[in-house]
C-alpha cells in the first residue's frame, strides 16, 4: 500500500501527460476537428483518406529513407569511437565529453548553425570545397542532398551519445576472456567478432531500438532546416503530422497519422526484438 | 515499464504531446494586486517593434493602470502559435491580424466585434481609408481598426544604380514582356556583373560566378514577387472574393514563367538556392551583402534597409507589364480577442493603436504607412529628411492594385505554394504544373 502512495506523484504525471494524451489521440483520430469548433464524428474517414493520400506515403518513404541513412552510419561510427575510447589514454575523458557535447546542445540552435554551414555561397562547407576547386551543390535546395544533409547533422549530433552506451557495454566485458583468447592464439579480428560483438549484444539491442524509434520521430532538424522541402523531399512523418495539426488545423487527420506512425514504429521494433531474441545473450554480471 | 516500451508509447503520443502544449502557453492578461492590468499584444515583425514600443510607452503614460507586453513571433510561427493559443483559450488580448487569416478567425468567433465600442466612444471611423476599414468588416461587424497599408516597390542600391548609368525615374519607367524581357531585363542586364566584369548579354558571361545580380526576389506566398508580375499581366488570383483560385490561367502562368526566367533564362536575378524560404536570406540581408542592386519588397521593410544601408538606397516603382502597372496592396489591423479577461482595457489599446496620435508616432519613425490617409504626407516627409524618396509606394497604391486574396483556404495555399514554387524558381518544376497543382489543392480547401 505504501508503495502505491509513493508511486502516486509519478503515476499522476504518467496518467495525465502520457496516457491521457495518447487516449486523446486515439479518440480524436475518429473526428474532424480544427481545435476550435465542436468536433464532428467521421468514423474511419481519416484512415480512409490516409490510404489515398500520396503525400502521406511520400512522408513514410522519406522517414524510412532517413532512418536507413541515419541508424547504420550512427551505430558503426559510435562503435568505432567506443572501441577507440576503450583504452587508457591521456585526455580520454575530455574527448568523451567533447563527443557528447553535440547531443547536449539545443537541436534548434544546431539547425540554425548548420544552416549557415550549408549555405551554398557563404557556408563554410562550400568554401572548404572550393579550396579544392569543387563547386559544392546548393545542399538544402537539392532534392538529392537535403535528406542526406539532415541525416548527417543527426549522425553528428547523436553519435557521441550512442558511443557512451556502447563504451559502457565494452567496459563490462571481462578482461579474462581476451586473455584466454590470446592464449588460444586469436588475432584482433577474431577477438572482435567472437568476443566483443557477441558480448556487446545487450547494449547494441538497446541502442538500436531506442535510436530507431527516435529517428522515426525526427522533427526539430526538419523544422529548422528545411520545413519539409525542397519539393517535399524531407517531409517526414512527424513533420507532416505537425503541419496537418498546427498549420492546417486538422487535428483529427493528424491524430490518425500519429496512429499510423505508432503502427510503423511498433512493427519495426517488434522485428528488432524478434531478431535479437533469437541470439544468445551472455551475462557476466 | 521498460524504457523501449515507453519510447514506443511516446511515438504514438507525438500528436498528443504537441496538443498538450496548447495548455501550457500562459494565460491571458493578468491583474496584479495594485490593480494594474497587463495586456498581451502579439506581433510578427521585428522591424516594426521599436516603433510600436514608442507608441506603447505613450499609451502607458496616458493609462497608468495598464501595462502592455509585446509578444513577438516571426511570421513563419505566428499563425500556428496563435491558433494553438486560441484553441487553449490563452491567446493574447490584442494581436495583429492579416487578411489571409481574418475570415477564418471571424468564422470561429475569436475576434470581438468593435461596433458597440465604436458607438459608445463615438469614434470617428471616417478618418480611415474606406478601402482599409471595409476590409475588416463582415456582415456589418467591424473586427479591427486599420493599422497600416503597404504596397510593393523596387528598393535599389544608389551606388550600383549610378554605376550602371541609370536613374530612379528610368527604373520606375521600365517595362517587361514575355518575348524578350523588354527594357526591364535590359536594365537588369546592365546591373548584373560576373567576376570578370561581363554582363549577361555579353559573350563569355559566366552565369556560375556572378559578383552582383540586377535583382533579388523572395516571397513565401507570392506577395512580394509573382503576384505583382501577375497583376501587371492582367492575371486575377481569384475569380471573385471568397471564390475559387484561378492561378492556372494563362495570364498568371506567363507571369510566373517570367519571374522564373529572370533567374534561369536571363541570369539577372539571384538564384533561388540563395533566396528560397525557409533557409534563404531575407531581402534586406541580400542587399546588405551587396549581392543585388534591386529588390522587390514591401514598404514595411524600409527601416530594415535603412539600418543596413543608411541613405544609400532609394525606392522606384515596379515595372509595367504587358497589361500595365500593378502592385499588391494590403494592410494589417489590430484585433481584440473575445476571450480577453480585460476587454475594456484591450479596447483602449486597440483604440489607441488606431488613433491619429499613435499613428503619428509610428509614422515619425518611418516604420509603416499609416491607416489614416491624412498622415501619408508626413510619412513621405519623414523619409525625405532621411534622404529617401518613398513616394513610389503611394504612386502605385493610387494605380492598379491587387488586394490580398480573400479566402478560407489561405493556410493550405501558403503551404502548397511555398513548396511548389520554390521548385519552380530552382528549375525543378514547370510554371504550368506548379500553378495547376497549387490551384487544385487550394480550391479543394475552400470552405
Amino acid at each position: 500500500m505504501e508503495a502505491y502512495i509513493l508511486l502516486t506523484p509519478s503515476l499522476i504525471g504518467f496518467l495525465l501527460f502520457l496516457l491521457a494524451p495518447i487516449a486523446g489521440v486515439v479518440v480524436i483520430s475518429f473526428f474532424d476537428w480544427n481545435l476550435m469548433g465542436s468536433p464532428r464524428f467521421v468514423g474511419l474517414a481519416n484512415y480512409r483518406e490516409i490510404a489515398g493520400d500520396s503525400e502521406v506515403w511520400r512522408a513514410v518513404r522519406n522517414t524510412v529513407y532517413y532512418v536507413v541513412l541515419n541508424i547504420p552510419a550512427q551505430t558503426v561510427l559510435a562503435l568505432l569511437l567506443a572501441l577507440a575510447m576503450n583504452r587508457r589514454m591521456r585526455g580520454g575523458k575530455v574527448l568523451r565529453v567533447l563527443f557528447v557535447l553535440p547531443w547536449m546542445a539545443m537541436p534548434v540552435a544546431l539547425g540554425i548553425v548548420w544552416n549557415w554551414a550549408f549555405d551554398p555561397q557563404h557556408g563554410v562547407i562550400n568554401q572548404f570545397l572550393s579550396l579544392f576547386g569543387v563547386d559544392g551543390p546548393a545542399w538544402l535546395s537539392s532534392t538529392t542532398w537535403a535528406m542526406p544533409v539532415l541525416a548527417s547533422v543527426n549522425v553528428w549530433q547523436y553519435t557521441g551519445y550512442t558511443m557512451l552506451f556502447l563504451l559502457a557495454g565494452l567496459q563490462a566485458i571481462p578482461e579474462s576472456l581476451y586473455e584466454a583468447a590470446d592464449l588460444d592464439g586469436a588475432g584482433p579480428v577474431q577477438r572482435f567478432f567472437r568476443i566483443t560483438l557477441p558480448l556487446l549484444r545487450p547494449s547494441m539491442f538497446f541502442v538500436l531500438v531506442t535510436n530507431t524509434i527516435g529517428s522515426f520521430q525526427m522533427f526539430d532538424t526538419v523544422y529548422v532546416m528545411t520545413q519539409g522541402g525542397p519539393g517535399g523531399s524531407t517531409d517526414t512523418m512527424n513533420f507532416h503530422i505537425y503541419q496537418q495539426a498546427f498549420q492546417l488545423f486538422r487535428s483529427g487527420y493528424a491524430s490518425a497519422l500519429a496512429m499510423l506512425l505508432f503502427a510503423l514504429i511498433l512493427l519495426v521494433t517488434a522485428a528488432q526484438v524478434l531478431y535479437f531474441r533469437k541470439r544468445t545473450v551472455y551475462d557476466f554480471s | 515499464m521498460s524504457v523501449s516500451v515507453r519510447r514506443i508509447l511516446a511515438g504514438a503520443a507525438t500528436g498528443a504531446l504537441l496538443l498538450g502544449l496548447t495548455t501550457g502557453c500562459g494565460s491571458s492578461g493578468s491583474t496584479s494586486s495594485d490593480g494594474t492590468v497587463t495586456l498581451r499584444y502579439a506581433i510578427w515583425d521585428a522591424v516594426q517593434k521599436p516603433a510600436l514600443e514608442k507608441s506603447i510607452a505613450a499609451f502607458e503614460k496616458q493609462h497608468p493602470n495598464i501595462k502592455v507586453k509585446i509578444e513577438l513571433n516571426a511570421w513563419a510561427q505566428y499563425w500556428s502559435k496563435l491558433q494553438t493559443q486560441l484553441a487553449g483559450r490563452t491567446a493574447p488580448d490584442v494581436f495583429w491580424d492579416h487578411v489571409a487569416y481574418f475570415p477564418q478567425f471571424a468564422q470561429q468567433g475569436v475576434l470581438a466585434d468593435l461596433t458597440p465600442y465604436i458607438k459608445a466612444d463615438k469614434l470617428d471611423t471616417s478618418v480611415y481609408d474606406p478601402k482599409l476599414l471595409s476590409g475588416w468588416e463582415q456582415d456589418g461587424k467591424q473586427y479591427g481598426l486599420p493599422k497600416d497599408w503597404d504596397t510593393i516597390a523596387q528598393v535599389y542600391n544608389k551606388t550600383m544604380l549610378k554605376a550602371a548609368g541609370l536613374t530612379q525615374e528610368q527604373l520606375s519607367a521600365l517595362s517587361w514582356n514575355t518575348a524578350d524581357g523588354g527594357t526591364f531585363v535590359k536594365a537588369l542586364q546592365k546591373l548584373t556583373i560576373d567576376e570578370n566584369g561581363k554582363h549577361p548579354d555579353e559573350a563569355g558571361f559566366d552565369s556560375k560566378h556572378v559578383k552582383q545580380y540586377g535583382l533579388a526576389l523572395a516571397s513565401p506566398n507570392g506577395q512580394t514577387d509573382w503576384w505583382n508580375a501577375a497583376t501587371q499581366n492582367g492575371c486575377k488570383l481569384q475569380d471573385k472574393a471568397w471564390g475559387k483560385w484561378t492561378i492556372d490561367q494563362p495570364s498568371c502562368v506567363e507571369a510566373i514563367q517570367f519571374i522564373r526566367d529572370l533567374r534561369l533564362k536571363y541570369h539577372v536575378a539571384v538564384p533561388a538556392s540563395v533566396t528560397n524560404t525557409p533557409n534563404g536570406a531575407a531581402l534586406p540581408q541580400v542587399m546588405a551583402r551587396k549581392q543585388a542592386a534591386v529588390v522587390w519588397d514591401g514598404s514595411w521593410d524600409l527601416n530594415a534597409y535603412q539600418s543596413s544601408m543608411q541613405d544609400n538606397f532609394g525606392v522606384a516603382e515596379l515595372p509595367s507589364g504587358p497589361v500595365g502597372k500593378g502592385t499588391v496592396y494590403n494592410g494589417l489591423s489590430n484585433a481584440l480577442y473575445t476571450g480577453s479577461a480585460h476587454p475594456k482595457e484591450a479596447w483602449e489599446l486597440v483604440k489607441w493603436l488606431g488613433s491619429e496620435e499613435s499613428q503619428k508616432i509610428i509614422v515619425a519613425t518611418g516604420s509603416v504607412w499609416p491607416g489614416i490617409p491624412t498622415l501619408n504626407q508626413e510619412f513621405v516627409d519623414v523619409w525625405k529628411k532621411k534622404g529617401v524618396d518613398v513616394s513610389a509606394f503611394s504612386e502605385e497604391a493610387a494605380g492598379t492594385t491587387t488586394g490580398y486574396p480573400l479566402t478560407t483556404s489561405s493556410a493550405t495555399y501558403n503551404i502548397k505554394v511555398l513548396d511548389a514554387f520554390n521548385q519552380v524558381w530552382l528549375g525543378q518544376q514547370s510554371a504550368q504544373k506548379a500553378a495547376e497543382s497549387v490551384n487544385e489543392q487550394s480550391n479543394a480547401a475552400v470552405k
